[in-house]
């Protein structure tokens, strides 16, 4: 009992602490524009493409666009909960830490989950409102499920990219690319059957993909898709078994090779 | 005058080989575009459109530029902050708007390899012929759209002098400004109150003389035209940013907060 309470706290009043401790520099202004400004603007670029070309209705790119806004905070938050550690040089005090690992990184993970549900509700209402594109009521809670899945597995892919940090000198330049691939891939922006085969494939492993079809069905008054939901939860499960995994490979590595620190 | 423009050649050439060398700059350059180009052109051709895809890969290349004038003019001047150099070339005979102009002009030109990337790529990928409207213009307005963007930074990297976190301007500035010039939408399609602001951005006409040089019409005039807008509106931008770094230059002499990031 004692255990678990012990378990709780680490992930939850842990990750908070190392949340304020790494982001003390973000103003708000900062997280206004680069998290909510930013992506519901995407999301009008989409829709207005979307528009001209006649690929996809407004629904199709505004839905699968805020689904996608939660990428922002969580696979760059995920990467920067490790990666800045290692920059700031408190990687190694973290990880002198005789606590297990797993409470540990997944209380690391979780304020971006909650930035990821808060940024993806924002974008998907602010735009449905701009663009007149209404939502129904009766898929609200189910949407906020689906959008808090998406967020949980986002989350999990941005920690396995941390993890490379532990790793590489330069992880940012993975998030980035990383980021950029969800938009193709997931089928945000392009509608998935247009693509070819692989990318298909490549798609379904991904995080947010199943959550955007979720939402996008939901919002189009079809119900919830349980079978959708249940891949993202997969795909997130996968994705923190990797992360957890990558982690513990490359502490001991660093450990074995005394390159903790080395930039 | 003389000087000035040596000042420019080599402070380009010493950033665009700096930059060159960084491999989050070249990420920026050229992977990410390329992740652009091919959803640009799935979309063309899920839209049957495949007459189109050459215009879509020049504007993810567009785009790719746009984004490397506006994080790296960004970054310009934090980076020098953060470097401990910002000091360095405040007090340097040459005005600060000629030592910043060069950084500027460098990340448009590192842009470049963007829309080389996405060219390519669209070539070798999706067997998008190069059938240019106008090639040898095509080669005239990319230079000077760069130009045009380049100035266009300068002004971007005066106002992030007054912001310590310059990012929070630039980061919301990406998607805007690609919808609001027309890189790969045109600009017909957007409400008529956006029109004015497309017009004020050099953005606009240089993307207007690209597009018109890859798949424009016969007449020469087409791309000619808005390459002068754009440099027109980019030399007032530049202008604008010299009046601007004057101020905010003798402001932060005075309250000796220069350095504070």
């Amino acid at each position: 009992m004692f255990r678990f309470l012990g378990s709780a706290r680490l992930l939850l009043i842990g990750g908070a602490l190392s949340y304020r401790a790494l982001f003390n520099w973000t103003t708000p202004p900062m997280f206004i524009g680069t998290l909510l400004v930013g992506p519901l603007l995407q999301v009008f670029f989409f829709v207005y493409l979307g528009r001209e070309l006649g690929v996809a209705d407004d629904r199709f790119h505004l839905v699968g666009n805020a689904v996608l806004a939660a990428s922002a905070s969580c696979v760059y938050g995920g990467t920067m909960a490790v990666a800045n550690e290692r920059r700031y040089g408190t990687l190694g005090a973290v990880l002198l830490s005789p606590r297990h690992r797993v409470p540990l990184w997944a209380g690391r993970a979780l304020p971006y989950v909650l930035n990821g549900l808060l940024i993806s509700a924002f974008v998907l209402a602010a735009a449905a409102t701009v663009l007149d594109l209404p939502v129904p009521p009766g898929a609200v809670p189910g949407l906020g499920l689906v959008l808090l899945l998406g967020a949980v597995a986002c989350s999990a892919f941005g920690l396995a990219l941390g993890a490379l940090g532990l790793r590489f000198r330069d992880v940012f330049l993975v998030s980035n690319v990383a980021s950029s691939t969800l938009l193709l891939l997931t089928g945000a922006a392009v509608p998935r059957e247009t693509l070819p085969e692989w990318m298909r494939t490549a798609g379904e492993l991904l995080p947010l993909t199943h959550a955007a079809d979720a939402a996008r069905r939901l919002t189009a008054g079809d119900g919830l898709d349980a079978g959708l939901l249940a891949a993202e939860l997969l795909v997130g499960a996968g994705y923190a078994v990797l992360a957890v995994t990558l982690l513990a490979l490359f502490e001991r590595g660093s450990r074995r090779r005394a390159t903790l620190d080395v930039m | 005058m003389i000087r000035v423009l040596r000042l420019v050649v080599v402070g380009v050439r010493t950033h665009v080989s700096y930059m060159s060398r960084s491999p989050i700059e070249i990420t920026f350059a050229v992977l990410v575009p390329l992740v652009y180009a091919t959803l640009a052109v799935h979309l063309f051709r899920a839209a049957g459109d495949p007459d189109r895809l050459l215009t879509a890969s020049v504007g993810a290349g567009l785009m790719g530029i746009w984004g490397s004038v506006l994080f790296g003019s960004g970054g310009a001047v934090q980076n020098q902050r953060w470097l401990g150099t910002l000091e360095t070339l405040v007090v340097a005979p040459t005005p600060l708007a000629l030592v910043l102009l060069p950084v500027t002009l460098a990340t448009a030109v590192i842009g470049t390899y963007a829309m080389g990337a996405t060219v390519l790529w669209g070539v070798l990928l999706f067997g998008v012929p190069l059938d240019f409207a106008h090639p040898l213009l095509f080669l005239l307005a990319v230079p000077v759209c760069v130009l045009a963007l380049g100035m266009t930074g300068l002004l971007l990297a005066a106002t992030f002098v007054l912001l310590r976190n310059a990012n929070a301007l630039a980061n919301p500035l990406d998607t805007p400004v690609w919808l609001l010039s027309g890189l790969l939408v045109p600009i017909t399609v957007l409400p008529a109150w956006t029109h004015p602001l497309s017009w004020a951005l050099p953005t606009t006409w240089g993307a207007r003389a690209v597009h018109a040089a890859t798949s424009g019409g016969p007449g020469a005039g087409e791309v000619l035209v808005p390459l002068l807008a754009a440099v027109a509106l980019g030399s007032g931008y530049a202008l604008a940013a010299v009046l601007v770094l004057g101020r905010v230059e003798r402001r932060a002499r005075a309250a000796a907060t220069l350095a504070l990031a």
